[in-house]
């Protein structure tokens, strides 16, 4: 009889090809004029789920993009279910952000595979799905399983919540698998047990009805790029800080344990300026990186325009400036109410010689998995049979919006098994994926699927 | 006979059509992909000069886009010579900046005014110029030599024309330069520049990681370029509206009583700037009134910024670094060269080792002028406007550069008299630039005008100061 892992080493060739196919399409979920392009992606993976011996395979409408769902329940009503979820659109991309090649043609380049997605989230899906073929191909599989695969997740998943609310009970299910986090190399796997949630909000500040004359009045109007950059620079203290009051009350400390554990995946000097450069370290004083990124909020500038930035010169004074802000919360604060302080900060400190907007566009909640959960335990001894060295237990610093709502709504644990590289630049020029490592992802999650069915 | 005057009242029309199809040719200086349009447009001119009756040159200075030369010298040696500058290059414009129409398909609405871009700064303010000229030597007679230099490269820095007046000021030589690239606040009170501010622009670009960052992965520790770039443009100013570089205003000229007179003379209170700008209130140095704030102080602008993602939705990266354009309006006696140092070695010492920064100058300054109000030329220019206009005008200072006043200045020792023939609410640089077609006609009188009065001063050995 073919075992699972026969079944993957005579058709890694196959899953290779499969997921280029799939990165080729720019699901773009941010830019309105991809939308079928968005569609196309959630078609090719309903025609692939068929193909492998799912069931029940629905392209299912939203609000919004549509979500991907499929399942197979033949495993018996004494098994578990797992539900897995991920996502099938990505960030936008040109190739003029500095990519190598087109970031839709994906290209293979010394075992490494290039293209927009192939990490965030398209390779990573596309391990859940090859593991499941291999199950479900060599007659093996132990469980119960059903797919939750959406396209809205990298403009924060606003449909998704409702969705699972209105199909509690086709969702159920006994633990939730999700893997859209990266691991420390390809020889250090790791697990992350937390992610931080996410506010994001557009800052507008207008002056004068339309671009003026720099000449004719500069110097007896606030520039509306002058008094935006000085809204942002009031936002973070000299020690790095966020400045806005109260941002940081709900914020849990850290026990000594926990910075322990932690201290085991910090970011080391080789790694950072793998991706820095020369830079020096920049933030709050007395936390690692890792504690950083994983257990301290942020306020970031993720954008920033006015007037006439291009080729040469315009002597304009410009009419409005515009800058996108994000926050990164950690478990425990509410983007709600981050929001309100964010905004009320800012309206305080606007001067009155401008117009002061603050839009707000989502939120995200922060998430936290109990580290002894059996589901967790078993995702430990996944990774330890497939990767030369135990997980490291980590806290991610990026947010997955769906996971908080769905702890919530379905009620189930969710376990993070990633497998996203260090240097994988998801939402970066030039994003990338091992094959090596999406091989070794399929092989983690069949065993993963085989250890938990024991319990 | 007919007169100069009548023969441009019954050739309005075709002046009108030949300024628009000069309109159509968007000749953007600034945008190197525009460079066969400005070419295109520097042959129409000297065609249209041929037709006129001057003789022509096309100037080429390698890698600067050409300037239009045009002469007719036969009113005789011992005859006034009127040199008029101009330039015939325009800023970028596109529709998604606001405008109602194509700003490179000009139109005439039922307001009066002709809209494209370029229709007042500057192809349709020379234009008057030219067209005079055509009138005279079509009609009685042209009592002056005169002498076109137009340029292709004032938008964007002015630096061949600079070149060419330093080297070749003896075929400049004039008694008098104009130029009518200015503007007023309405048609009934014209106005005439008699200063400049000065200018020099610089990009600064702060670099942080080597390629944008997902900001949930790094966010947190690594300074973020854009709030690095908010942070240092921040401390360029004070909090009373003043520029912080050091040094800024050592060499700036205080305001004598006279001088603020002569400047309070211009009517421009709150409600004419609330509604020429639409900001909330007024900014800037309290103890200068606006008008003083624009033609006698000096100015640090932030003309663009751009960072990461601002595009439809969101992208939640650290991005790799952000770009601002910063403008310095100078007034006399400050130097470009001079400030350029000053801004540089300020903005390097504000930034943080957490970041990197460049800061370059974009291209070369240009020196404030200030002209002396009491000379004769100025006098006849005012009876040019009585006559031509039909209302006499002010003097004020002007807020913008025009970098070849202080070479014409300084180098052709010329008095230059800035006829601004344009209305503040033009839009000039902006959307929905517009020429008012009135004031078209009335500058072409005027120049007429004024061409007429200046052959009957004395010689200039008299009326030398």
């Amino acid at each position: 009889m073919t075992t699972p892992q026969n079944y993957l080493d005579d058709n890694m060739p196959k899953f290779i090809t499969q997921l280029k196919e799939w990165v080729a399409i720019p699901s773009i979920s941010t830019d309105p004029e991809r939308k079928t392009q968005v569609r196309q992606a959630a078609e090719w993976l309903a025609a692939d789920m068929i193909s492998m011996g799912l069931e029940n395979v629905e392209i299912m409408p939203t609000d919004g993009h549509p979500v991907v769902y499929a399942d197979w329940l033949h495993a018996g009503d004494d098994k578990p279910t797992i539900l897995v979820y991920g996502h099938y659109d990505v960030q936008p991309a040109v190739i003029e952000d500095g990519w190598d090649n087109d970031p839709f043609s994906p290209i293979e380049r010394d075992g490494v595979l290039y293209g927009r997605g192939a990490t965030d989230d398209k390779g990573q899906v596309m391990i859940q799905m090859k593991a499941a073929e291999a199950l479900l191909k060599t007659g093996s599989c132990p469980l119960n399983l059903k797919y939750l695969i959406e396209g809205e997740e990298e403009i924060g998943s606003p449909n998704l919540a409702k969705f699972v609310e209105q199909h509690q009970d086709k969702l159920s299910a006994d633990i939730c698998l999700i893997s859209d986090t990266g691991v420390v190399s390809k020889e250090q796997p790791s697990l992350t047990y937390s992610l931080r949630g996410l506010m994001t909000m557009t800052l507008v500040v207008s002056g004068p009805k339309r671009d003026l004359h720099s000449g004719g009045f500069g110097g007896m109007i606030h520039n509306p790029a002058q008094a935006i950059t000085e809204i942002i620079a009031q936002l973070h203290h000299p020690d790095g800080r966020v400045s806005v009051p109260h941002f940081y009350d709900d914020v849990l400390d850290l026990s000594t344990e926990e910075r322990e554990t932690l201290a085991l995946s910090n970011m080391t000097d080789e790694a950072w300026q793998g991706v820095m450069g020369n830079l020096p370290d920049w933030g709050e004083d007395g936390f690692s990186r890792i504690e950083k990124i994983g257990a301290r909020p942020t306020l970031e500038i993720n954008g920033i325009a006015s007037g006439y930035a291009g080729e040469g010169f315009k002597t304009v004074l410009p009419a409005k400036a515009t800058a996108k802000i994000s926050a990164r919360l950690v478990a425990n604060q509410d983007p709600n109410k981050i929001f309100a302080q964010v905004r009320d900060y800012i309206m305080e400190i606007a001067p009155d010689t401008v117009h002061v907007e603050v839009l707000e566009e989502h939120h995200g909640f922060p998430a936290l998995t109990p580290l002894d959960h059996p589901a967790v335990q078993a995702a430990v001894r996944a990774y330890e049979a497939n990767f030369p060295n135990s997980p490291l237990l980590m806290r991610g610093g990026g947010s997955i919006p769906v996971v908080p709502e769905i702890q919530r709504i379905l009620d189930l644990p969710v376990v993070l098994l990633g497998f996203g590289l260090p240097d994988s630049q998801a939402h970066g020029p030039n994003e990338s994926f091992h094959l090596d490592q999406y091989e070794s992802g399929i092989r983690t999650v069949i065993t993963y699927l085989q250890e938990v069915s024991t319990i | 006979m007919t007169t100069s005057l009548d023969f441009a009242k019954s050739n309005s029309q075709r002046f009108e059509d030949e300024l628009i199809a000069f309109l159509k040719i968007p000749s953007i200086s600034t945008d190197s992909a525009f460079n066969p349009q400005v070419r295109e447009a520097a042959n129409w001119l000297l065609a249209e000069f041929e037709r006129i009756g001057l003789s022509t040159e096309l100037i080429e200075m390698e890698g600067h886009h050409p300037i239009v030369y045009a002469e007719w010298l036969g009113a005789g040696e011992d005859s006034k010579t009127v040199l008029f500058y101009g330039h015939y290059d325009v800023q970028p414009a596109v529709m998604e900046d606001g405008w109602e129409t194509n700003p490179f398909e000009p139109i005439r609405k039922d307001d009066g005014f002709l809209y494209a871009r370029g229709a007042t700064d500057d192809k349709g303010q020379f234009f008057t110029h030219v067209k005079a000229v055509e009138s005279l030597l079509q009609a009685d007679n042209l009592p002056v030599n005169v002498k076109f230099i137009i340029e292709g490269e004032e938008e964007s820095g002015g630096e061949a024309i600079s070149k060419y007046v330093k080297e070749h000021g003896e075929k400049l030589s004039a008694d008098v330069c104009i130029i009518s690239d200015t503007s007023m606040q309405d048609i009934d009170n014209p106005v005439i520049i008699n200063a400049l501010r000065g200018g020099i622009t610089f990009e600064m670009t702060v670099i942080g990681p080597k390629q944008d960052l997902h900001s949930g992965m790094f966010g947190g520790t690594v300074h973020n370029p854009a709030q690095a770039l908010a942070e240092i443009i921040t401390k360029l100013h004070n909090d009373d509206g003043s520029v912080a570089v050091a040094g800024f205003y050592d060499d700036v000229l205080e305001l004598t009583e006279e001088e603020r007179t002569e400047i309070a003379q211009v009517q421009w209170d709150n409600v004419d700037w609330s509604e020429a700008t639409g900001a909330p209130v007024p900014w800037g140095e309290e103890q200068y009134t606006l008008l003083e704030r624009i033609g006698a102080r000096p100015t640090l602008e932030i003309t663009g910024i751009a960072s990461g993602y601002y595009g439809e939705g969101s992208k939640s990266i650290v991005p790799h670094k952000a770009v601002a354009k910063i403008s310095c309006r100078l007034v006399a006696n400050q130097t470009p060269d001079d400030i350029e140092k000053k801004v540089i070695k300020f903005i390097e010492k504000l930034s943080p080792p957490t970041i990197k920064v460049e800061v370059k100058k974009l291209r070369a300054g240009a020196l404030p002028a200030l002209i002396a109000t009491n000379i004769p030329e100025m006098r006849v220019a005012i009876t040019a406007y009585e006559n031509g206009w039909g209302a006499t005008p002010i003097f004020k200072r002007e807020g913008g550069s025009i970098p070849i006043v202080s070479d014409l200045q300084s180098v052709l020792g010329l008095p230059v008299i800035m006829m601004g023939f344009g209305l503040n609410s033009d839009n000039l640089h902006g959307p929905n630039e517009r020429f008012s077609l009135q004031m078209f006609h009335k500058g072409i009188a005027t120049s007429i005008h004024f061409m007429q009065e200046i052959a009957t001063l004395p010689s200039i050995e008299a009326t030398e100061q």
